[in-house]
């Protein structure tokens, strides 16, 4: 067991939740820093959700407990309420109120006094870029401006620490970038831990990535330490015009894993040399179009961990 | 405080949605329309005035035939005795019946000859509507003067007799439909609760430092005021549409506030055992529909089995009709309905207490 420990700003201790039989999180240890940013990355059903909800005092854990800037979820729930913002998965607004008064209900909610909350929203507000539709009601809101006042609904409050579950969930390039642009500005003020199924989504933003499957985290590190972790193998991608079976038989022979799909040769094993790769090729006649060394993703992490893929 | 900000914006949402609002306002006036439309004739004051001549004098033949009818909005007709007149004032035929009394004729005759005689005429009449009753009086009573030529009064035994009617007038039906309208507070009241849950909004809140008595009491008074403004606009409506309000219309209020209270505790009842507004509404429907009808929202609850009736009276409704029929159309006052108000209140406590309990264990899983 971890003991207090004043500089981070969550901590889980075993936490679990079965339900019935399905255990949905099991056992996790987790700290995450004051001014951090934490991605807990996995695919739909690994258990984020039910840690978020655990943590922001909604679901009573089965095993285990957490703390929250020192608060315990299960005998301080509502000193942990007072400092954390929470912007649910699904988007949860009111769709006849507008998006100053959506604000004013969290805010109002939180026991804000009334001056401090119009200024607090109108900031906002303006952050978001949704000044001009303050007085609309938000059911005639797009899709990605609802997202937005459900991520600053959770801000409304100036929580310390802040639960974004799958922020942007359902949108489009566009208005995720520019969800992303404004989480990034929230970085350092705030402890934040995101839940996403995203993998550019936790590699762009977070500080930190707990890699979560069936309930558990199976990795955990920076984005580059995680990638790193796959050093130990390398994969090319060759682009190539008639590829004999000759040459296939002729790289299998000297490489680990070679599979050839059309026009596209995917050659991994620990070391590979540019150079010598293309030069075999050439010589058995094959005539290469392009070839490049593959980075590694957190894709590609997850399946090496779990040998599934993040996204089906 | 965050109860105020909880209630406000659920008196926001609600006025802010026209379906809401056209079904808590709009349901309720069209049936209404559509009963007071059927029920109430358009020529009022038309009064509708049977005659018994007991004198039979040619002089009572005079004012019967050529006297009374000169009065426009009069519709006489004769009787031969007072038993057929009185089954027909029961059944709404007859706004009231005179009998000439023997005498009538000598008593007239003296007056015209200049001699001072008391002209006596006897008149029964329905008490519920005591707008048509007074002005009746004082109809007769000119026209018998104009008749016998005499300045001083005519002396019109009134005898008032209360009709239970049947289903003729908008005061019979009106508090029936009234309560009916108050029964759409249930699944407004069900509506509100569940779609919080089932939108997530009630998780949301959760994760502030609001209280579940905080989310109870925000409902609650946002919902009263909801059902107090519908109570007012439906008032005004009956009113309007020819209700005749004889009593006391803040203790008619009080008595239909009540109600409302009681609905708003099923509405809690059904949002703690349902997941979305799908099952919720239904659900209460299910229940409200049959009891309305047993309650004598529609028609009179004595010509129910009694077995019927002992369940519409453990309920709130069939109490409220009584008692807002005896308020509005009888004018009585607060002691002759405070058996039924405190069966009201007691049974608001009861169900509300319940509605609480069990929503605040919902809130939890």
């Amino acid at each position: 067991m971890t003991s207090p420990n004043d500089d981070f700003a969550v901590q889980t201790l075993k936490l679990s939740r079965k339900f019935g039989d399905l255990t949905a999180v099991d056992g996790i240890d987790l700290n995450i820093k004051k001014g951090e940013l934490f991605a807990l990355l996995g695919p739909n059903g690994a258990g984020k959700t039910t840690t978020i909800n655990m943590l922001c005092c909604l679901l009573k854990p089965t095993g285990g407990t957490a703390r929250i800037m020192g608060y315990d979820i299960l005998k301080q729930p509502y000193r942990v309420k007072e400092i954390i913002g929470v912007s649910p998965q699904e988007t949860v607004i009111s769709e006849r109120l507008n998006s100053r008064e959506n604000l004013e209900l969290i805010g109002r909610t939180h026991g804000m006094e009334a001056a401090e909350l119009k200024s607090r929203s109108r900031e906002l507000l303006a952050t978001m870029g949704l000044e001009a539709r303050a007085k609309d009601q938000v059911r005639k809101f797009s899709g990605g401006m609802k997202r937005r006042l459900n991520i600053m609904m959770a801000l409304v409050h100036d929580p310390q620490v802040v639960f974004l579950d799958e922020p942007t969930l359902g949108l489009d390039p566009q208005a995720r970038r520019a969800i992303w642009e404004y989480i990034g500005r929230l970085k350092k003020e705030k402890t934040i831990l995101l839940t996403t199924h995203y993998m550019d989504e936790a590699d762009s933003l977070a500080d930190r990535i707990g890699i979560i499957d069936e309930g558990k985290i199976v990795a955990l590190g920076t984005g580059h330490e995680l990638k790193n972790s796959l050093l130990d193998k390398q994969t090319m991608v060759v682009q190539a015009q008639d590829i004999t079976p000759q040459a296939i038989d002729k790289m299998r022979a000297k490489y680990a894993e070679v599979e050839a799909t059309g026009n596209t040769v995917v050659i991994s094993d620990k070391q590979l040399v540019f150079q010598e790769i293309v030069g075999l090729l050439h010589d058995a006649g094959v005539e290469v179009r392009s070839a490049y060394i593959k980075e590694p993703t957190l894709d590609d992490v997850f399946l090496r961990i779990t040998g599934k893929e993040l996204r089906e | 405080m965050r109860l105020l900000a909880l209630a406000i914006r659920s008196l926001k949402e609600t006025y802010r949605d026209p379906l809401a609002l056209g079904f808590l306002l709009g349901f309720p006036l069209v049936f209404m329309l559509l009963f007071g439309s059927i029920f109430s004739s358009d020529e009022l004051p038309n009064f509708a005035v049977g005659v018994i001549d007991e004198d039979n004098t040619a002089m009572s033949q005079a004012f019967v035939d050529q006297a009374l009818p000169m009065v426009p909005v009069l519709e006489i007709s004769s009787y031969d005795d007072t038993d057929t007149a009185l089954k027909d004032l029961k059944f709404g035929e007859l706004n009231a019946y005179i009998v000439i009394p023997p005498g009538f004729g000598q008593q007239v005759s003296s007056n015209w000859q200049g001699a001072k005689a008391d002209i006596l005429l006897n008149m029964t009449y329905d008490e519920s509507d005591l707008t048509i009753s007074e002005q009746l009086i004082s109809i007769i009573n000119e026209v018998t003067r104009a008749f016998a030529r005499v300045e001083v009064p005519v002396t019109v035994t009134a005898e008032p007799i209360y009709v239970e009617t049947e289903i003729n007038y908008i005061d019979f039906i009106g508090p029936g439909i009234i309560v009916f309208g108050i029964l759409i507070i249930i699944p407004t009241a069900a509506r509100t609760m569940v779609s919080d849950k089932e939108k997530g909004m009630l998780a949301r809140l959760l994760t502030t430092p609001a209280h579940p008595t905080d989310f109870i009491l925000g409902y609650s008074v946002s919902l009263i005021l909801i059902a107090a403004a519908q109570i007012l606009i439906i008032m005004l409506a009956a009113w309007l549409f020819g209700l005749n309000i004889i009593g006391n219309p803040f203790l008619a209020f009080l008595v239909f506030l009540l109600t409302s209270i009681c609905c708003i505790g099923i509405g809690m009842v059904v949002a703690s055992v349902t997941r979305t507004e799908n099952q919720a509404e239904p659900l209460c429907w299910l229940f409200a529909m049959p009891l309305a009808a047993i309650s004598g929202c529609w028609f009179s609850i004595e010509m129910m089995p009694s077995y019927l009736r002992a369940v519409a009276y453990a309920f709130p409704f069939a109490h409220t009709i009584d008692a807002a029929r005896a308020i509005l159309i009888r004018g009585v006052g607060l002691e002759a309905v405070s058996y039924d108000i405190i069966f009201l209140a007691g049974w608001a406590v009861a169900i509300f207490a319940i509605g609480v309990l069990l929503f605040r264990r919902s809130m939890r899983s």
